[in-house]
Order: structure tokens, then C-alpha cells, then sequence
């Protein structure tokens, strides 16, 4: 298990990576890139060198005889053959891993998640252990999974809307299932991808590394940008990790907060700190972990994303166990 | 025996309701250009706002109107339904209007009858059914755009329930896709009939140029993977217009409503097979005629014959039969376990073999060779690594373990734009530099034509290589604004380039475009064989008279017979009435 | 009409042994069977995902047989008139030929109009789930099935099917309040239903399109016969053949549907 090691950044190819079984998926992606790779290479060298070599010039004649092609024979074979291993020696035992083998029931930590347009619906059985009853008939806004209170087991459980809460280093397994449309439960830095189909629960299960809780996350991911290559549209996600001024001491851009709402806003503050003599910034991103839909499901598709927070598995309980907890009113209020 | 009463006939039966091949042939083409062009100009509308999101449209935004734009303080911005919408229609319109009409309505229908020394198809009033069967389903596919709730937007795939759901535009998409698979059925039944009965004397199957034997291949995915598309349309349609349920299961609640008054019991899932098992057949209907046509430019401008003849042939066949064996590759994510992803990887593996063979085949067929740099060969040239890239990276999405992380990414759109839009859509630029002389009796301009190729192939690059990236950092696609996912911001930067590669690329098409229009009525006037081909359409004049052929074609040899040693001519037509 | 003399239109290929017509049309029934196939594996698939109780146990419980049973003997009697048709037409008897086309085209008229009895029936039977469970038969139940006599906004009143051998229950009201679902027995009610209709409503459609084509050999039979009796042999054997083909859907869909 890797501890608090760097998990890398976002950027032009695969994201941090998160969990236990995306390794195997990352590096059948690294092999076959760079067998893809070699044999772009080596074709491309024939190709290049045939169209130098046999360009039409003065006196020169095509053969009408053709070459024979043992070389070619040998390397289709070859290239057969590779890919056979890549299926049988890689993707089918992480597959089998991935979908044919769920962790044992009593080791796993079991979470609902169910889909809608255009939010992710998360439901935690508590410490009891047993999910409430639903029913379609409970289903409000303030409920959306429609949790029956009357069912004993309904009183601990906890219920998020587009939040989700991880311990590290445990079993997870999700049960998925979707309200109306297809969606598609997509954490990139998980390597995890699974349809939210409407009728079906279709389990997934992933573990996430010890030591990528989200405090340590953060703060790996915590650089300084040279403010010109600060624009909204990329950085719309990040906030400052500590407080910027102007000249007369008033703060501009505090620690946690964004570069703004919109484009417009965040053209505005950047001028003020370019203006205010702010030459770097350091910023994180507000949420590292993201829980997004990878299918096609309204006009709000893109917006349906969740907020993934990984704790310690103690940090976990102790989340979990306050968030069970009945809500009492205070007469005060 | 032919009976030439064209010059009896009216304008209008002459030129537009005719039943001759050619005539045919070049309105499929030309409807076909302008769909691609129409779907082009969608998708760079779309890129504006992908690359600036949420800002206003420059210039058009006011046009588009209501859904498709929303109007803000200072003009008019994509909203997410407008963006959907052009989506879908972007993937309906290059596939269905756009590509596989030219490929196989424009060319198939123009070439093949002249390649085998026809006289026609075999049934020529069944041809012209056909083109306007095509040019129905698209009024429709057009008119949609205009009706309330505009233009179908659940995505070309249409998957259920959000199409059961979607507004009316969906139902128009279904009823244009009916018109389109009529349109379809009825092509493949005439070239298959006209292939195989109507060939010239003598000249037997392993005589045919590659081109004819590919379209008969893509004739037969038309024929039986049509179908059940056409099924799941019908199921679609029950279940929009009649209430039924074939894709609803039960309990769904949408928008907080219950539905009780659904029967429920029915299966998404169920949509996606029906619908896989047409659009799996139906990719390789859209790369088999692009294949067909590099084959012809390439044995002719490289001077010799093709390497590898009978295994391209037995190759194509083999993939044919394979192409439905494969569909749920595109399920992979569907809760698959481990029996049926072993399957289809396994036959996704193995279908990759022929395609291998088939590209190497062409790549060897350079040995030896006296290339000519024509504007087609460029174009043919350009295809084969492109058709590579397309091709290998379709290796990691055939491989569920690879496909965890790559589905429904900005990978997968990379991979599949590699193979048809530098790939087949190279290929038929190529194809229409090369038989436009046969059609029109006049060459296109050189100049213009190098002046269409060098900067596309630049820009179609630059638009397409950034995806694979952008798709490994994560972005899904079919994001109206990727920036709202932290790993979209983070790559930004690439999705910008594409963009701007994009609008580069479509205003490379210009000189294309004019060269196409200009060289009708000024192009250098050649006769028949300007390009020393061997194979029958370069016997008859250019362009062919009603009944294509003076005498029918006699034929006695291969048909890439090019530098024959010995022979002072570079190469021998394969209608042997014409050698001297 | 400007067409090209076009070889192999009416003699046979010497290696197919068939003429083009003959050809394209099996090159077309081959993706009929595509088309109903796909369909038939919709039903195999519906069926068997299909919660406990959503479809019936056999076909008999819902659909007519004898009317399907009728209709079966129907189909099969036109088929027989059609090779008769063709038969007689090869050997030159044109006479003959039209009086089973036509016969044909009755008998084919006759399937549809008991099919629409059948339709008409379904549309006319009602189901309604109530949440209260309501007296039907000496039992609570919240499924009555039945005949609709009045439908108000805020009831309606429902005559419940008779149980095998018994007397026919008296009209019962329910208020639209207690209803969860109230539907006929058309597309909707079911994925049975749904799939019934859309299997025998593509067939039926496929009837009328060969009653259309039936109907044109007839009226433009005899000018045909005088000019080129072989091609309009040929019309009568193709449209044949695709007649065989929609009866066959049939001998498919009967079982299916009705005695499984």
C-alpha cells in the first residue's frame, strides 16, 4: 500500500490515482501505449522510407513482380499473438477482479448511491448496518430517495445529496441504480466507471489507497502558478491557499476562496491582483475528488457532479456516527 | 444491347427524378456534401462554446433561436439543450446523411456499374426510390430542428429512457432513420443483385478491382444489420407515441413524478443491443468503401499491381462476417461480468486481424512502386496512417480493463474521428479528385487541390490528435461546458487548440469547395482515361453516355495489370477490346 | 421510361439460376428475417426479464385462439392460392391466374378483418389497479378487469369479468381517487401486450403492403400479359415469395403468442 506518497496532478494524461485496482487498469494502459506506439513507429518508418525510395522518377519502372511477404506474416502472427496476452494475462484477471469478485459482505463498507437528473444520491445504512425501506410514494425534494421514516432501520441512516463520504484503505461497495434515465457513476482518479441503469443495481467495489484522504490530497495538490497563466477557465475550481492583499492591506482574494462565478468575475479579481503587484498564486482544488456521469442524461449532464471526501478509517466512523445521529431540534432557535 | 433514348427525355426526368446510375450517383453525392458540410458547421458552433464556455455566440448566435440559444444581457449563449441537440444531430448527419451516402450512394452507385461493364444497376427505378427515400429522411432529419423542443438531443445512440423521454425532435429522428434504412435496403439489393449477376464477360469475381469487392461487403452489412435498428426504431416509436414500454422498467420516477401509468417490465438495455448490433456493422460500413477507393488510387498512381490481392479480399470478407460478433463492445460498462466481456473482447481482438492485414497490404503495395503525387494519391496516402492511428487506439477501448478508465471519454471520440474523418473522409476527397474527370469529362484545378489537402491535413490533425490526451485526463463526453469538471479545467489549454483547429480545417475546405463548383464549367477538359487506369470505368468516355458503354466490355486479365514487363505502355486496360 | 435493356431481367443467371428479380427479392427476405428476428428476440428477452405475474401464463389466458387458429388456416389458404396463382400464369392460362390473385387478396382481406375484431376487443377491455382493495368475487383484490360503462371525473363504473362458469358480478363503481392505473388492454397495458401488438401490427402492416402490390398485379395485369406475359410471370412468383415469407412470420407468430 502506498502511504501519503504524491498522487500526482491533474493534467494531459491519466489523473492521480486513488484507488488499490487502478494500477492494474493504468498500467495495461501504459503497455499497450507503448505497443501501439512501437508499431505506429515501425510502419510509419516503411511507410516514409516507401514513398521516398519509390517516388516516380526519370527511368525508373514499378515492378509488376511483388515482393514476398514473409516479414509481414511473421509480425501479423506477432501482433496476434501480443494481443492475446494483453486479454488473457491482463485486462481478463483485472476484470475478474473488478466485476466477478466482490469483497466478502462482512468486510465491506455498503453504500447506495442512486442516480437522477441531475444529481448523485448517496445513502448510508448507518450504524445498524440495514438500509431503510424506499418507496417511490416518500419522494420529495427533501427526500429524494424516498426513505420510509416508519422502518426501524430507516431512524440511523444518512442520506447526501451530491456528497459522498470514503474511508481509506477499506472496502467499498456500491450499490448503483438510477431513478429515470441511463447515467454512469464515473470516478476518474479511481479508475472506476459503471452505467446507472433504471431497474437494475449493478454493484461496484473499489479501495481506496491508505493515506489519499482528502486533507493530505489537498494539500499534495497545492502549487503556485505564475498569475499570467492563471485564466477562470481553468482554475475555476481552485481556491487560494492563503490570503492575497492589495497595497493598503485590504485582502482581495482570502484563503478558501475562488477566483469567482463567472468568467467576467474572475477577468475582474485577476486584474485587481495583477494590479496589486501579485506576481504567483498558490491555489488547490476546492473538491480533489470527484464523482462524475459518464452517460448522457439531460441538459444538465455536465453539471452532475459529486463531491468525493476520503477520511482515515477512524475519521470515517466518527463522520459517519455524528451524521447518524437523529436531528434535534433547539427549542432556543 | 442498349437502347440510348436519353436525349427524349424532360429536364426533370432527365436530371432529377432519372433512373440512371450516374445521374444517381451524383445526387447522392452532392446531398451528401452538403449534409457533411451542414454537420461540420454544427460541431464548430459547438466548439465555440466548448472552447469560450458560456459566452455569447459571435455573429450567428441570434439566428439560432430558441432552444438552442438563450439570450444574456449582451447576445445570445449555446444552452445545454441547443448543444445536445447539435450533438446529436452532428453524429446523425455525418453518418447517416453525410458519409455513407457519399461513400456508398455517391460512388457505389457511380462507379460500380461502370467498373464491372454494366449498362446500369439491375434495378434502376429502385435506385432512384433509394435517393429519394435518402432525401426524405433528410428533410426530416432537417425539418426537426424547427419543430417545438427542436432537434432530437439524447446523443446519435438515442439510448432510452432519456430518448423515450426526449421531445418531439426524437420522434422526428425515427421517422427520418425509417426513411434512411428504406433508402439503405433498397441500395444494397441493387448492388448486390448488379455485382453479382451483371458482370462483363469474363470478368470473374477474383478479377473484380478491390473497390467493387468492398462495396459488396458493405452491401451486406446494409442488408441484415439494418434491421434490427429498424426494429428498435419501431420499438422507440410504440413506446413514445403508443405508451408501451419495450425500454421503461418499472418504478422509474422522473423529475419527481411517479409514472404509474407505464407498464414498466421493459429494459434499456435491450435498446443498446438492438442498437449495437446495426451500428457496429454500420462502422465498417463507413471505412470498407474508403478501403475500396485507396486501393483504386493507390494501384493506379503507384503504377503496379496491389500487393496482396486475395488476402485483401478474403480479408474483407472475413470482417464482414466478424463485424456482427462484436457489438457489445460498446456495453462493456454495462455491468458485464466476466463470460460475455471475454466474448466480445476475444472477437474484438480477432477483428483486428483483418484490418491489420488489410492496411498492410496497402502500406507493401508502395514497395517496388513508381509513386505519382496526385492530388488523389495525396489524399489516399494521407488515409493510411491516419486509418493506423484509428485503428491502434481502438486497442485499449477493445480491452474492458482500459475501458474502465477510456469510455465515453474524449478517447473514444479521438479513436473513432481517426478512422472517418482523417480515414474516410480523406478517401473520398480522394475519390472525387480521381473519377471527377469521369463524371464531368474535366479535371479539378492541382493547385486548388494541394491548397485543400496540405493545410486539412494539418488542422484535421490538430482538431483530432489533442482528444486522446484530453480523453486520458478524464473529460467524458458530451459535456456542454468541460470546464465544469476539475480534470476538463485542467486541460483547457488543448481543448482551445481544438477548436481553433477546427474552424482552421473548415475554412481549408474552401478551396475544395470552389475547385469542385469552378472546374464544372472550366476544368481542364480531358478524355476518357486521363489517368492511365486500367480498370473498365476508364473504357467507356468521360462522362458516359445512357447505357454507359458502346459495346459491352469484354474482359481477360486482372484488374491492376500496370507495368507489365516487356510492354512499352506502363499499363494494360482490363477491357480487352481496347488493346490494340 | 428511359431504361437501359438490362441483361438477366427475365432468363436466369447461368450461376445464381435466377433472374434479378428473383435475386433482390431474397436478398430482401433475408433482411425481413433480420427485422422479425430482432423482434422475436425482444420477446425472448422481455419474457424472460419479466417480473412474476406481469405476463399471463399462456397465450390463452389473453388472446382468442380460435380467431388465431382461423386467421392460421386463412394465411395458409392464400398462400396455397398465390402458388396457384403463379402456376397458372407459367403455364398460360392468364384467366386463371387473375381469379387467384384475387382470391388471394380476399382471403387476405378476410385475416385483417379478424385480426381487427381481435384489436377492437383488447381496446375494449379494461384493467384497473386500485390501492384499496376492493370486494370482487367474494375475495379483496386490487386488480379488477372488465368492461367500462360510464367514466366520469370522479368514478367509474366497471362490469368484471365473468370467472369461468360462473354468472357475470354485478357493475361496480371505483373512485378515481382509489385508482393507481386504469388502462385498456391495447400497448400499454403490458410488455405482452406491447409486444403482441407491435409483432402482429408489423406483420399486418406487411399484409397490407403485399395486398397493395397484389392489387396492382391485378389492375395492371392484363396490359402487362399482352406485352411481356414472361415478366409479369416472374412479378407474380417474386410477389409470391414474399407472400410465403409474411405467411411464415405467421406460422411463427401464432404459437408464440397464442398457445405458448
Amino acid at each position: 500500500m502506498l502511504a501519503a506518497s504524491s498522487f500526482g496532478h491533474y493534467g494531459a494524461w491519466l489523473p492521480p490515482l486513488i484507488s488499490v485496482h487502478g494500477a492494474e487498469v493504468d498500467r495495461l494502459i501504459d503497455i499497450l501505449h507503448w505497443f501501439m506506439l512501437l508499431l505506429f513507429v515501425g510502419w510509419g518508418i516503411f511507410f516514409v522510407y516507401c514513398l521516398v525510395r519509390f517516388r516516380r522518377r526519370a527511368g525508373q519502372k514499378a515492378s509488376y513482380v511483388l515482393p514476398k511477404g514473409k516479414i509481414s506474416k511473421y509480425a501479423e502472427v506477432g501482433v496476434a499473438l501480443f494481443e492475446v496476452v494483453l486479454l488473457v494475462g491482463f485486462s481478463m484477471p483485472a476484470w475478474a477482479e473488478y466485476r466477478t469478485h466482490p469483497p466478502a459482505k462482512d468486510h465491506r463498507v455498503e453504500i447506495r448511491v442512486i442516480a437522477q437528473q441531475f444529481q448523485w444520491n448517496v445513502h448510508y445504512p448507518g450504524p445498524d448496518g440495514k438500509f431503510g425501506r424506499t418507496a417511490a410514494e416518500f419522494i420529495s425534494d427533501a427526500n429524494p430517495i424516498g426513505l420510509d421514516d416508519s422502518d426501524p432501520a430507516a431512524a440511523d441512516d444518512v442520506q447526501l445529496v451530491n456528497e459522498m463520504h470514503l474511508p481509506t484503505g477499506k472496502d467499498i461497495y456500491v450499490r448503483l441504480t438510477s431513478m429515470d434515465v441511463v447515467h454512469s457513476f464515473s470516478i476518474p482518479t479511481m479508475r472506476v466507471k459503471q452505467d446507472a441503469i433504471p431497474g437494475m443495481e449493478i454493484p461496484v467495489w473499489f479501495k481506496v489507497l491508505e493515506g489519499a484522504t482528502t486533507e493530505n490530497l489537498d494539500e499534495q495538490m497545492t502549487r503556485t502558478y505564475p498569475i499570467g497563466r492563471v485564466a477562470w477557465d481553468r482554475f475555476r475550481h481552485h481556491v487560494a491557499a492563503k490570503d492575497y492583499a492589495d497595497r493598503s492591506g485590504q485582502v482581495i482574494l482570502a484563503r478558501g476562496g475562488d477566483l469567482g462565478a463567472t468568467f467576467r468575475d474572475g477577468k475582474k479579481l485577476l486584474e485587481r491582483l495583477r494590479q496589486a503587484g501579485v506576481t504567483e498564486l498558490t491555489l488547490r482544488p476546492r473538491n480533489a475528488l470527484e464523482l462524475v456521469c459518464a452517460q448522457l442524461c439531460g441538459n444538465s449532464h455536465y453539471k452532475m457532479h459529486a463531491q468525493i471526501i476520503t477520511h482515515t478509517p477512524q475519521d470515517y466512523e466518527k463522520w459517519l456516527k455524528e451524521q447518524s445521529k437523529p436531528v434535534e431540534f433547539n427549542e432556543d432557535f | 444491347m442498349s437502347h440510348d433514348h436519353g436525349h427524349d427525355l424532360p429536364f426533370w426526368r432527365k436530371y432529377i427524378f432519372s433512373v440512371d446510375h450516374k445521374v444517381i450517383g451524383i445526387q447522392y453525392a452532392v446531398t451528401a456534401l452538403l449534409f457533411l458540410f451542414l454537420g461540420f458547421s454544427l460541431i464548430s458552433i459547438m466548439r465555440y462554446q466548448l472552447a469560450y464556455p458560456g459566452r455569447d455566440i459571435p455573429v450567428i448566435g441570434k439566428l439560432l433561436g430558441e432552444p438552442i440559444v438563450g439570450k444574456t444581457p449582451t447576445g445570445y449563449v449555446l444552452t445545454g439543450d441547443g448543444y445536445n441537440a447539435f450533438g446529436a444531430m452532428h453524429g446523425t448527419i455525418m453518418i447517416f446523411l453525410g458519409v455513407v451516402p457519399l461513400a456508398v450512394g455517391g460512388f457505389g452507385n457511380f462507379v460500380l456499374p461502370l467498373q464491372i461493364g454494366a449498362p446500369d444497376m439491375a434495378f434502376p427505378r429502385l435506385n432512384m426510390a433509394s435517393y429519394w427515400a435518402y432525401f426524405s429522411g433528410g428533410v426530416v432529419m432537417l425539418t426537426s430542428f424547427f419543430v417545438p423542443g427542436g432537434a432530437a438531443n439524447s446523443g446519435w445512440t438515442s439510448y432510452p429512457p432519456l430518448s423515450d423521454i426526449a421531445t418531439t425532435g426524437q420522434t422526428m429522428w425515427l421517422f427520418g432513420m425509417v426513411l434512411l434504412i428504406t433508402s439503405s435496403l433498397l441500395g444494397s439489393v441493387n448492388f448486390i443483385v448488379t455485382t453479382v449477376q451483371m458482370r462483363a464477360k469474363g470478368l470473374s469475381f477474383f478479377r473484380l478491382p478491390f473497390f467493387v469487392w468492398a462495396q459488396l461487403v458493405t452491401s451486406f452489412l446494409l442488408l441484415l444489420a439494418f434491421p434490427p435498428l429498424e426494429a428498435a426504431g419501431v420499438l422507440q416509436l410504440m413506446d413514445r407515441l403508443a405508451g408501451t414500454s419495450f425500454f421503461l422498467p418499472s418504478g422509474l420516477v422522473v423529475s419527481g413524478q411517479v409514472q404509474n401509468q407505464l407498464s414498466g417490465g421493459g429494459s434499456p438495455l435491450l435498446w443498446q443491443h438492438l442498437f449495437w448490433f446495426l451500428a457496429h456493422p454500420e462502422v465498417y460500413v463507413l471505412i470498407l468503401p474508403a478501403l475500396g477507393i485507396v486501393a483504386e488510387v493507390i494501384a493506379n498512381n503507384t503504377r503496379k499491381p496491389l500487393w496482396g490481392y486475395k488476402s485483401l479480399v478474403y480479408s474483407t470478407i472475413f470482417l464482414g462476417f466478424m463485424s456482427f460478433l462484436v457489438w457489445a463492445h460498446h456495453m462493456f460498462m454495462t455491468g458485464m461480468g466476466q463470460t460475455l466481456s471475454t466474448f466480445f473482447q476475444a472477437t474484438t481482438m480477432i477483428i483486428s486481424v483483418p484490418s491489420v492485414i488489410i492496411l498492410t497490404c496497402l502500406v507493401i503495395s508502395l514497395w517496388g512502386a513508381s509513386i505519382r503525387f496526385t492530388v488523389p494519391m495525396l489524399f489516399a496516402l494521407a488515409f493510411l496512417p491516419m486509418f493506423a492511428i484509428g485503428g491502434l487506439t481502438g486497442l485499449p477501448l477493445g480491452l474492458t480493463t482500459s475501458d474502465i478508465q477510456l469510455h465515453d471519454t474524449y478517447y473514444v471520440i479521438g479513436h473513432f474521428h481517426y478512422v472517418v474523418a482523417p480515414g474516410t473522409l480523406f478517401a473520398l476527397f480522394a475519390g472525387v479528385y480521381y473519377w471527377f474527370p469521369k463524371a464531368t469529362g474535366r479535371k479539378m484545378n492541382d493547385f486548388l487541390g494541394k491548397l485543400h489537402f496540405w493545410p486539412s491535413f494539418i488542422f484535421i490533425n490538430g482538431v483530432f490528435m489533442p482528444m486522446f490526451f484530453i480523453g486520458m485526463a478524464g473529460v467524458l463526453r458530451r459535456q456542454f461546458d468541460q470546464t465544469e469538471q476539475l480534470h476538463g479545467a485542467a486541460v483547457q489549454g488543448l481543448t482551445v487548440m481544438v477548436s481553433w483547429s477546427a474552424w482552421m480545417l473548415i475554412i481549408s475546405q474552401f478551396p475544395f469547395i470552389i475547385n469542385f463548383f469552378w472546374s464544372i464549367f472550366r476544368g481542364e477538359k480531358v478524355e476518357a482515361n486521363p489517368w492511365q487506369a486500367t480498370t473498365l470505368e476508364w473504357s467507356a468516355p468521360s462522362p458516359p453516355p445512357h447505357g454507359n458503354f458502346a459495346t459491352p466490355p469484354v474482359v481477360a486479365c486482372g484488374p491492376y495489370e500496370y507495368s507489365i514487363p516487356g510492354k512499352e505502355k506502363d499499363f494494360c486496360p482490363q477491357n480487352v477490346a481496347l488493346e490494340a | 421510361m428511359s431504361t437501359v435493356a438490362i441483361p438477366y431481367d427475365i432468363e436466369p443467371h447461368p450461376i445464381t439460376g435466377m433472374y434479378n428479380g428473383k435475386f433482390g427479392l431474397w436478398l430482401f427476405l433475408a433482411s425481413e428475417v433480420m427485422l422479425f428476428g430482432a423482434l422475436f428476440s425482444t420477446y425472448i428477452l422481455l419474457r424472460v426479464g419479466a417480473p412474476a405475474g406481469t405476463w399471463p401464463h399462456h397465450g390463452s389466458e389473453i388472446l382468442d385462439v380460435p380467431k388465431g387458429t382461423i386467421n392460421t388456416l386463412v394465411l395458409i389458404a392464400s398462400s396455397v392460392s398465390m402458388v396457384l396463382a403463379w402456376a397458372s400464369l407459367k403455364m398460360n392460362n392468364f384467366a386463371k391466374g387473375r381469379v387467384f390473385l384475387l382470391v388471394t387478396f380476399l382471403l387476405a382481406g378476410v385475416f385483417l378483418v379478424i385480426k381487427a375484431t381481435e384489436y377492437y376487443a383488447k381496446f375494449t377491455h379494461y384493467q384497473i389497479d386500485v390501492k384499496t382493495p376492493v370486494l370482487l368475487h367474494g375475495e379483496k383484490v386490487t386488480r379488477i378487469t372488465g368492461h367500462l360503462h360510464e367514466q366520469t371525473d370522479e368514478h367509474v363504473v366497471i362490469t368484471p369479468d365473468a370467472v369461468k362458469g360462473q354468472e357475470h358480478p354485478a357493475e361496480m363503481e371505483i373512485e378515481r381517487d382509489n385508482i393507481v392505473r386504469l388502462t385498456n388492454f391495447g400497448p400499454q397495458h403490458s410488455t405482452y401486450m406491447a409486444t403482441y401488438f407491435t409483432l402482429t401490427g408489423l406483420h399486418g402492416l406487411h399484409i397490407v403492403g403485399g395486398m397493395v402490390v397484389i392489387l396492382f398485379l391485378l389492375l395492371t395485369g392484363p396490359s402487362m400479359w399482352s406485352k411481356n406475359p414472361a415478366k409479369l410471370t416472374n412479378r407474380v412468383e417474386c410477389t409470391g415469395l414474399y407472400w410465403h415469407f409474411v405467411d411464415l412470420v405467421w406460422i411463427f407468430l401464432f404459437p408464440v403468442f397464442y398457445l405458448l
